[in-house]
């Protein structure tokens, strides 16, 4: 039963070292599958060998690691002007379509948040906070489409009028002044103290562009929050490429990776290394007229293979660098493009995530 | 005029067949002219959200309610029996004249509005969970490799007996009566992904006064935004005090954006609140992608939705519930891998 089995293992075996470890762990566990038919056991020694591939044992590249180093998105994207467009009709529709809001199950008669509800659903004309003046019952409405220049569907507007309703009730600021200076005012007259009404201040959220992003500084890493950020450095010879060394030996890929980022970047980021399998390799020819003239004209240039990381805090620190790098930076996709060199750039772009 | 109508659309029916090679003689065609060409012509070229901003001139007076009021002055409004569409109450089969229009049209029965925003926890999915899911598991196979054939799991009808024909397999032998799920090789097109949320609430309470119920559904709505559905008892069980076909328990069956947004709802807000909670047990999981875990009445109170007026629901009547996480992962590992990244915590030691 097991002689298809022993057979892919010694063939695996027998190929020498090219067989690379989880080569080999998919090769015995597929050959579990085939030792159950036994029909198929003569099979399995044709379906699963791996190809030897006869290299000249002269020729060969260099094999280096590479990480792929990356800032993960931090917030939201901004919505194209008709995703937010369509998001606000579809939400007035859903306003003409829904049953109405069960007021007295959240505001009890005849309290203080009913009498703020009255205020608000007068100004607003809807329970929604976010969708501006409109209401989904009655005689109007069918008006639900914004006119020109309005900005019911910015999603700014709707930021601002949530803050509104959490501080003013959703009066207006100068409405609410005015009513105020008027109470205030009556009060004076009738020779009671005048009252001031202080609005509790709601936090603003942070802005979406960040002080680094307006002096354009590419060092940081809370710039760009809603691209994905890749790190880049300028090695000895002064092109910027992904952070990469030569495997010393034995090394898996994984740990060059891990020792790449404490050579290069210090220890003080955290970091985690995805999977033991790299994500994409980058090919180096060396021309054929230099080949000639060349030392070792075996040595036919070098493939560096990424693996993917992510950054989870810290920051690059190059004064504890082993590697002789020059300058980092934090980039994302596009200007990763125009950084590094264009043959470069082609082999690498796949890597790279769209946001 | 419908009945007049009834044969050309029977006909456009039968011929749509051969509607395809028409097209194709069509094409080479490109002399003929159709009723559309004049038309054609009219059409801008330009879209209007390329267009530039001095192109569109805004009339700031517009007031679309006063021009409507003043156009229908002094008259009645239009009948809406006449005026105003309903789509047909019942589907009578393709050839009935009176169509409802499709599901999509904001004027049909079925119309679900929607979607309303692009959430969160979606947008972390597609720019950062897929492709780190993609890469996590990664399998690796030799260029050149062939997957070995996979044979048939279920048993063959084997006899004489002409009814064995077409007849559905045997199911395997032994005591295992179901067939796990097949894992397919990972692809950038299989990638486990959240497809619903089921919350379920068991509230044995409910026999003896139905007012468990109704609020046990106020919550449910409350917190998933989706109707309650209620369910009777299907068995007697002594122990349980539970008798049958009394209605004692509720889902919700949440999908699309509203399981994201309770997602990021549950793992963001409410999970963190949880005093002296370890986190969701890692033996957790049926076998084939769905994971659930249960919250106690006390947590579900933290949900914001109910905290904000808690005092609406009578004391001691909100109920826990069972959440279920319906991932298109079809193993444990990879929807526990899936709900890690989303960042639900488990606690002990995970068997698959």
């Amino acid at each position: 039963m097991n002689a298809g089995q022993q057979t892919t293992r010694r063939l695996a075996s027998k190929a020498g070292n090219s067989v690379c470890r989880s080569c080999k762990d998919s090769i015995s566990r597929s050959s579990y599958a085939t030792a159950a038919a036994a029909a198929q056991s003569q099979d399995a020694t044709q379906q699963n060998v791996p190809p030897v591939t006869a290299t000249s044992p002269g020729q060969s590249y260099a094999v280096n690691a590479g990480v792929l180093l990356s800032r993960p998105p931090q917030i939201t994207r901004d919505l194209h002007p008709f995703e937010s467009a369509f998001f606000l009709y579809q939400r007035r529709l859903n306003e003409r379509l829904a049953l109405p809001f069960t007021r007295y199950f959240y505001f009890k008669k005849r309290t203080p948040a009913d009498l703020e509800w009255k205020r608000k659903i007068k100004q607003r004309l809807t329970p929604a906070r976010d969708i501006g003046r409109y209401k989904g019952y009655g005689e109007e409405a069918w008006n639900d489409e914004l006119l020109v220049g309005a900005q019911e569907s910015e999603f700014e507007h709707q930021v601002e009028r949530l803050l509104e309703d959490a501080e003013h009730g959703a009066e207006r600021p100068g409405e609410g002044e005015n009513a105020d200076a008027q109470a205030n005012a009556a009060a004076a007259e009738a020779g009671r103290p005048t009252k001031k009404v202080e609005h509790e201040v709601v936090e603003r959220p942070m802005p979406r562009i960040t002080e680094a992003d307006k002096k354009g500084d590419v060092k940081s890493l809370n710039r760009a929050l809603q691209r994905t950020l890749y790190l880049l450095v300028k090695g000895k010879d002064g092109k910027w490429t992904l952070p990469q060394d030569v495997i010393v030996q034995r090394e898996t890929l994984r740990m060059a990776a891990e020792r790449i980022l404490t050579q290069s970047g210090g220890v003080n980021m955290n970091t985690w290394v995805l999977g033991n399998a790299p994500v994409g390799h980058y090919q180096h020819d060396i021309l054929p007229e230099t080949l000639k003239t060349a030392k070792n004209p075996n040595n036919l240039g070098s493939k560096t293979f990424f693996m993917k990381a992510r950054i989870m805090a810290g920051q690059l620190d190059l004064k504890q660098n082993t590697m002789g790098l020059a300058d980092f930076k934090w980039l994302s996709k596009e200007e990763v493009k125009s950084a590094v060199e264009f043959d470069y750039w082609r082999q690498i772009k796949n890597m790279l995530a769209e946001r | 005029m419908a009945l007049r109508e009834l044969p050309l659309r029977a006909a456009a029916v039968f011929s749509r067949d051969a509607r395809p090679i028409l097209c194709a003689f069509g094409s080479s065609l490109s002399s003929r002219r159709n009723a559309s060409t004049d038309a054609l012509q009219a059409v801008e070229t330009s879209s209007s959200f390329t267009g530039s901003a001095a192109a569109v001139e805004a009339p700031k007076d517009f007031d679309p309610i006063a021009r409507s009021k003043a156009r229908r002055r002094g008259k009645k409004y239009l009948p809406p029996s006449r005026y105003q569409y309903r789509p047909p109450k019942y589907y009578r089969g393709p050839f009935h004249p009176h169509q409802p229009p499709p599901e999509a049209d904001p004027a049909s029965r079925l119309f679900q509005p929607g979607p309303f925003s692009l959430p969160r926890l979606d947008q972390t999915y597609q720019s950062t969970i897929a492709s780190d899911l993609l890469t996590l598991t990664y399998q690796h196979y030799p260029p050149g490799y062939r997957a070995p054939v996979q044979t048939q799991r279920l048993r063959e009808w084997t006899g004489d007996s002409p009814y064995y024909k077409n007849r559905p397999l045997r199911p395997p032998r032994g005591r295992g009566d179901e067939l796990r799920l097949l894992t397919e090789p990972r692809t950038f097109r299989n990638i486990p992904e959240i497809t619903g949320v089921v919350v379920h609430s068991m509230i044995p309470e409910a026999q003896e006064s139905s007012a468990y119920l109704h609020v046990g559904g106020m919550v449910l709505q409350a917190i998933t935004n989706v109707r309650a559905e209620s369910h009777r008892a299907r068995n007697n069980v002594l122990q349980w005090n539970l008798r049958k076909d009394k209605w004692v328990s509720l889902t919700s069956t949440i999908g699309q954006e509203d399981a994201q947004h309770f997602l990021s709802k549950l793992i963001d807000v409410v999970l963190p609140k949880i005093k002296e909670w370890k986190g969701v047990a890692a033996s957790t999981g049926d076998g084939s992608g769905n994971i659930s875990f249960g919250l106690t009445a006390d947590q579900v109170a933290l949900f914001p939705e109910v905290e904000v007026n808690y005092d609406s629901y009578p004391p001691k009547m909100i109920p826990g519930c069972h959440i279920t996480i319906q991932t298109s992962a079809t193993n444990d590992k990879d929807a526990h891998l899936l709900t890690q990244a989303i960042g639900i915590p488990y606690y002990g030691k995970f068997k698959d």
